[in-house]
């Protein structure tokens, strides 16, 4: 029995976390991504950025959103998400193709014309 | 390579219609399927069985915290040759199958409705209607390899490979606007999800084994071999002595 | 109509205009047969600027973050939802013989033909 209670003691106290709120902020988070992606690809697209300018310009624009996210989340964003770097890169490539696709569809329609 | 000068008037005649069409097509893609899904009926002697069935598992899981007499009370009225529930119910097995099936069928028949057929004809009427354009060029440098995949319709050896037809730049915008469904539509997934949980309820009846007939035998004989062994019987000691 | 909902309209107008400054500069550029190097760099800090903007504003806008923490959530149930448990829900019982629409039908072996 002491020893159980040693290795209670030992241990960090297991958290338990909530599945539907966790999906929850999953979900608000995809939506900001998305949003994101769109938005800032359609700034590339404006701002006619070829080649690897235009990639950069998205890591830019994630980095910018993450840092936004903790800004909005404040001091304590640990009591809505389990870790700050998989906000950073969960859904990076899928937002990536969205990204593309608005570069792309501005693009045309500012530049190539 | 020479600089390729676009009409104008591709941009707005071509290049934007095919992107609106697309999303569009989603949009209305999506709440034809709303009208379209047949909310399945769930029959009331469906959901009396499956709870029934709920109710026999429930006791042989935990019929130990019941008293004996208790427990083969409950049994009895499940399986008592004469009375009992399982014995006396006589549910028609192959009766139902045919009454499943043809709604089976339309439901298969509506997933293709909505989800093949505006893939073919709209996609075969973007490819008659707009085929043979060069709409728009991607900002970045590709490789040969790419020419067959963004410039389908426009068979040119030398053309750079980052240009885009018209077929292409279609097949770009399906696979590509898939997102922005969810961001525009997003509401929608919000409320079924909610439904789900309303559902969590008869989504036992749901689950009901498509012939009840067997299933309610099943359920009889594993009752029937359930050995009664009440867990609380020496309850008092193991409270008393524990620490 | 909140307020980040008329920043991010403010944005895409924005956007748009700047969007439309480049197309403008383009189509100049090309009639002056110029060549394009960078847009001016008030069509940039105006596309960058709106873009900070929509960002801010989808985010305030994308709905509120729920706390994940399991008993942040159960701490403000009351006790008359967490004691709610389904599994015990009993629809078919011998209450039912009170209801005014109530039918007694032999031969399903209900509860009423033990009794």
């Amino acid at each position: 029995m002491s020893i159980s209670l040693k290795t209670v003691q030992n241990k960090p106290e297991p958290v338990a976390y909530s599945e539907a709120a966790l999906r929850n902020n999953a979900i608000v988070m995809e939506y900001c991504r998305t949003s994101m992606a769109a938005l800032s690809g359609s700034t590339a697209g404006v701002l006619g950025l070829t080649g690897l300018n235009g990639f950069a310009f998205y890591m830019f624009s994630v980095i910018i959103l993450w840092a936004m996210f903790l800004v909005k989340a404040g001091p304590n964003w640990k009591k809505y998400y389990v870790s700050r770097q998989s906000l950073l890169t969960n859904g990076f490539l899928g937002a990536l193709f969205t990204y593309v696709l608005f570069w792309t569809f501005i693009y045309g329609m500012v530049h190539v014309y | 390579m020479a600089e390729l000068l676009l009409d104008p008037k591709i941009r707005f005649w071509v290049f934007l219609p095919i992107v609106v069409i697309t999303f569009l097509v989603g949009l209305v893609r999506h709440y034809v399927s709303i009208i379209l899904s047949s909310h399945k009926k769930i029959e009331l002697l469906q959901v009396q069985d499956s709870q029934v069935m709920i109710r026999a598992r429930l006791l042989r899981e935990n019929g130990k915290y019941l008293p004996r007499q208790s427990f083969a009370m409950r049994r009895h009225w499940f399986n008592n040759e004469d009375t009992g529930y399982f014995k006396v119910q006589k549910r028609t097995s192959n009766a139902q199958n045919p009454m499943t099936d043809p709604g089976m069928m339309t439901d298969m028949l509506k997933g293709n409705l909505t989800n093949v057929l505006p893939m073919i004809v709209i996609g075969g009427w973007i490819n008659w209607m707009f085929s043979g354009f060069l709409t728009t060029k991607v900002p970045f440098p590709l490789t040969l390899r790419f020419k067959p995949m963004l410039q389908r319709g426009v068979e040119l050896a030398y053309l750079d490979a980052s240009w885009v037809s018209s077929a292409s730049w279609y097949f770009l915008n399906v696979f590509g606007l898939r997102t922005i469904y969810t961001l525009v539509l997003g509401e929608n997934n919000a409320a079924d999800q909610s439904k789900v949980m309303q559902d969590q309820m008869s989504g036992a009846a749901m689950a009901m084994p498509p012939d009840p007939k067997a299933a309610f035998k099943a359920e009889w004989e594993a009752l029937e071999i359930t050995e009664h062994k009440w867990a609380l019987a020496t309850v008092d000691t193991d409270l008393l002595t524990a620490e | 109509m909140s307020f980040y909902k008329i920043i991010l309209t403010v944005g895409f107008i924005s956007l748009f205009h700047s969007a439309f400054s480049a197309a403008q500069h383009r189509s100049y550029l090309r009639i002056t047969s110029q060549e394009f190097t960078t847009l001016p760099l008030d069509i940039v800090i105006q596309a960058v600027g709106s873009l900070f903007l929509l960002m801010w504003g989808v985010l305030n806008v994308a709905g509120n973050l729920r706390e994940i923490q399991a008993a942040a959530e159960l701490n403000n149930k009351t006790w008359e939802t967490q004691k709610n448990i389904p599994s015990f829900y009993i629809f078919n019982h011998r209450l039912k013989a009170m209801s005014p629409y109530y039918v007694p039908n032999e031969g399903k072996g209900d509860l009423e033909n033990l009794e």
